[in-house]
């Protein structure tokens, strides 16, 4: 059987399960790398130059890991994801890239994903993916629908039950959850975290911030537990109309919390990020146009202190904490 | 209404020819330099490209002369340049020029007649013909200027006395930038391709080749790479470029439309390991480096500081088998010229070595005076 490997990096956590029963329904073996290490950031970050942004290092490092695991690695190449809006370049040169700063990796599977050109497009671009496994275009298109119908699922178990991309695959895949410890109810303060999922969710890149916020009593809201249609009226209040593929997941979800449902937004992007240096900015002057609900932004690299980001954490839970007293004390 | 532009290069002059035959009022914000820098970082979220930085910059002072239509090119699926444009005219609203408008011209899909209509809109609706009639003048103008530069940066490294070409450069700008029909106008190209062919050279000369390539707008504003032509000239370099206004606006504007792509040769020979256009300069930057790998000396590569494009190119360029010397340079508001010219010097320091070593190319055989 041929083993796939996934990289568990970028838009892993965006379509994960998709990806996994495509292959899987085609018989493929799917092999995900394991959570970023230090090795693995290390080691991705060591092929390529130092104006690369953090996760595209920590995908090239999980590259590395599925190097010689695996019998050929899943890399798309994704340009647009909707009418007249576009993926940042880094994501278009993604598999090109991957090939020169390794060349010992194992022949990569692409998929050009242009939803500018029309489905046609987009459906000749699946068969050519599916065609490294049969000739069938049905077995091709069981195999798409039964993959689009996961991602359905994922998503609305996201939505549904307020999980973490994380927790969905999890629970999808039937393995034991870890002991969720959300102090809803006693929750001092609801704090919502921005940013794109490969940040929020990967651990040692953020330094376990979701954590650390729910250890300080905090609850955290994520741009997964919006719906679509809250997310694009949020976008199009702030910036008219969407430019980058996932633009959404900042300037919707920060948009949104930034009328309602939180106390403070924290805001996270990677250094060196091309769309997000634009759209975060758009977020942060909303925020200080309004001056409602505080707005703060944490950039991440690898040279990011642990130290930091707990001070600046607490500065700001801190300074939520005094305002909401403060307004309290002024109710009563 | 008064209108306004940012800076690239000399592109200030086409236009300002366009817009003062059309009776447009046109003011042109200084020349960029370390104040346009100040004002645009200051204002600017902190990572982004100096392209938008010095923009910016330049649209902040054009306000305070008073300009209230900005223009400013976006795209779609170019880079960041399709959200610049929105995002600077908040900045300039925040900052208290509440009353400018940006008006974008779309240089990805509308093209020639997107253009055109932008300039209709700003003439008050001028006549089609009187509009085409002055848009073909400034493209006149266009064609000279980087017909000279072009000669330019070939007597740069050959020159007895470094610097001439660089000033009579800035005179041919000035007279070009003056002349008001196409007769002063064929005159005062031929009479500086002329001066410049009279320059005195150095016979013995056998420069060294390098090619200038990367992202569109550090290599077309001096300021932006620290005039970088201008030093690889004092160095004894010629340099190669094969980005202009010039050749973007005939193919772009015109050639693209009927099937005719000059990048199509430089798209090919990038394909084997960039197998797509990731938006930007990036594919041409890979595709330019195999391409002329057997042909120049050395290649010099410019890049913004967080260029996504370049970034890309910059990984993928050391992998591929035809090898070249590569220096990039990425140009940012920290960048310091000593520091770029230690780095120069010791690129060119390798070039010539390596061509002595004979581990290069045969040196080249150059004609001499067949400059024009």
């Amino acid at each position: 059987m041929t083993k796939i490997g996934i990289p568990r990096a970028l838009l892993y956590y965006h379509y994960y399960p998709m990806w996994q029963t495509f292959f899987q329904e085609l018989g493929a073996e799917v092999v995900v790398s394991p959570p970023t290490t230090p090795a693995i950031l290390a080691e991705g970050a060591a092929r390529v130059v130092a104006d690369t942004c953090l996760p595209v290092k920590a995908f090239l490092g999980h590259v590395l890991f599925l190097t010689k695991k695996c019998d050929r690695i899943f890399i798309p190449a994704i340009r647009s994801m909707g009418k007249n809006n576009y993926s940042c370049s880094k994501f278009l040169g993604l598999p090109d890239m991957t090939r020169a700063v390794i060349p010992e990796s194992p022949p990569l599977l692409e998929i050009d994903i242009d939803n500018n050109q029309g489905k046609g497009n987009l459906y000749r671009a699946i068969y050519r993916l599916g065609r490294h496994f049969t000739w069938n275009p049905s077995k091709v298109r069981q195999a798409s629908l039964a993959a689009w119908q996961a991602y359905l699922n994922y998503r609305k178990l996201m939505a549904s039950q307020g999980l973490t991309p994380p927790e969905t695959i999890a629970r999808m895949a039937g393995t034991p959850e870890t002991e969720h410890s959300n102090h809803t109810e006693s929750a001092q303060a609801t704090i919502a975290l921005i940013g794109h999922p490969y940040l929020l969710y990967d651990e040692y890149i953020n330094h376990r911030i979701i954590h650390r916020l729910e250890q300080a009593n905090s609850k955290v809201l994520t741009p997964e537990m919006l719906t679509a249609g809250e997310l694009e009226s949020a976008v199009a209040r702030l910036a008219g109309k969407a430019y980058w593929s996932y633009e959404e997941e900042v300037v919707g979800a920060g948009g949104h919390y930034l009328q309602s449902g939180a106390d403070g937004i924290i805001g996270l992007m990677a250094f060196g990020c091309g769309p997000d240096s634009l759209i975060m900015d758009t977020v942060r002057r909303q925020a200080s146009r309004q001056r409602t609900t505080p707005f703060m932004s944490l950039t991440l690299e690898e040279h990011t202190a642990e130290a930091g980001i707990v001070t600046r954490l607490e500065a700001f839970l801190e300074m939520i904490h005094r305002k909401k007293k403060r307004q309290a004390e002024r109710c009563e | 209404m008064r209108v306004s532009m940012p800076h690239m290069g000399n592109l200030y002059i086409p236009f300002k020819a366009l817009f003062q035959r059309l009776d447009i009022d046109f003011v042109i914000p200084p020349i960029s330099n370390q104040r346009t820098l100040s004002l645009g970082t200051k204002y600017s979220p902190e990572g982004l490209c100096i392209p938008f930085k010095l923009a910016l910059g330049n649209l902040i002072e054009a306000a305070e002369m008073g300009a209230d239509a900005l223009i400013m090119p976006v795209g779609n699926g170019i880079c960041r340049l399709g959200y610049y444009a929105q995002t600077q005219e908040q900045i300039l609203h925040e900052i208290g020029y509440a009353n400018v408008r940006v008006v974008r011209i779309g240089i990805s899909e509308h093209k020639l007649l997107g253009l055109l209509k932008t300039i209709k809109y700003l003439a008050n609706n001028a006549s089609w013909p009187r509009i085409i009639s002055t848009f073909r003048f400034g493209l006149t103008k266009l064609n000279a200027l980087d017909r000279i530069e072009r000669i330019v940066q070939k007597v740069r490294a050959v020159e007895l006395v470094k610097g001439t070409a660089n000033q009579l450069f800035a005179q041919a700008v000035d007279a070009i930038d003056k002349a008001d029909d196409y007769n002063t106008l064929k005159k005062a190209q031929a009479d500086y391709l002329d001066r410049l062919d009279r320059i005195p050279k150095d016979p013995q000369a056998q420069p060294l080749l390098v090619g200038i390539i990367g992202e569109f707008y550090v290599l077309l504003e001096p300021f932006s790479n620290l005039d970088v032509e201008s030093e690889l000239g004092k160095l004894g370099v010629e340099v190669r470029r094969t980005t202009f206004t010039s050749s973007w606006t005939k193919f772009s504007l015109f050639l693209n439309s009927l099937g005719i792509n000059e990048k199509d040769r430089i798209h090919r020979a990038a394909l084997p390991y960039l197998k797509r256009d990731i938006g930007g300069e990036g594919w041409e930057s890979v595709g330019e480096k195999v391409l002329h790998a057997k042909e120049y000396d050395g290649i010099i590569h410019l890049a913004p500081f967080t260029c996504m494009p370049e970034v890309v190119a910059q990984n993928i360029m050391p992998s591929t088998r035809e090898s070249i010397p590569i220096l990039t340079l990425i140009c940012d508001e920290q960048t310091t010229k000593t520091g770029m010219l230690t780095r120069l010097e010791a690129f060119v320091d390798l070039l010539q070595r390596k061509r002595r070593a004979g581990t290069n190319k045969q040196p080249r055989v150059t004609v001499r005076g067949g400059y024009t």
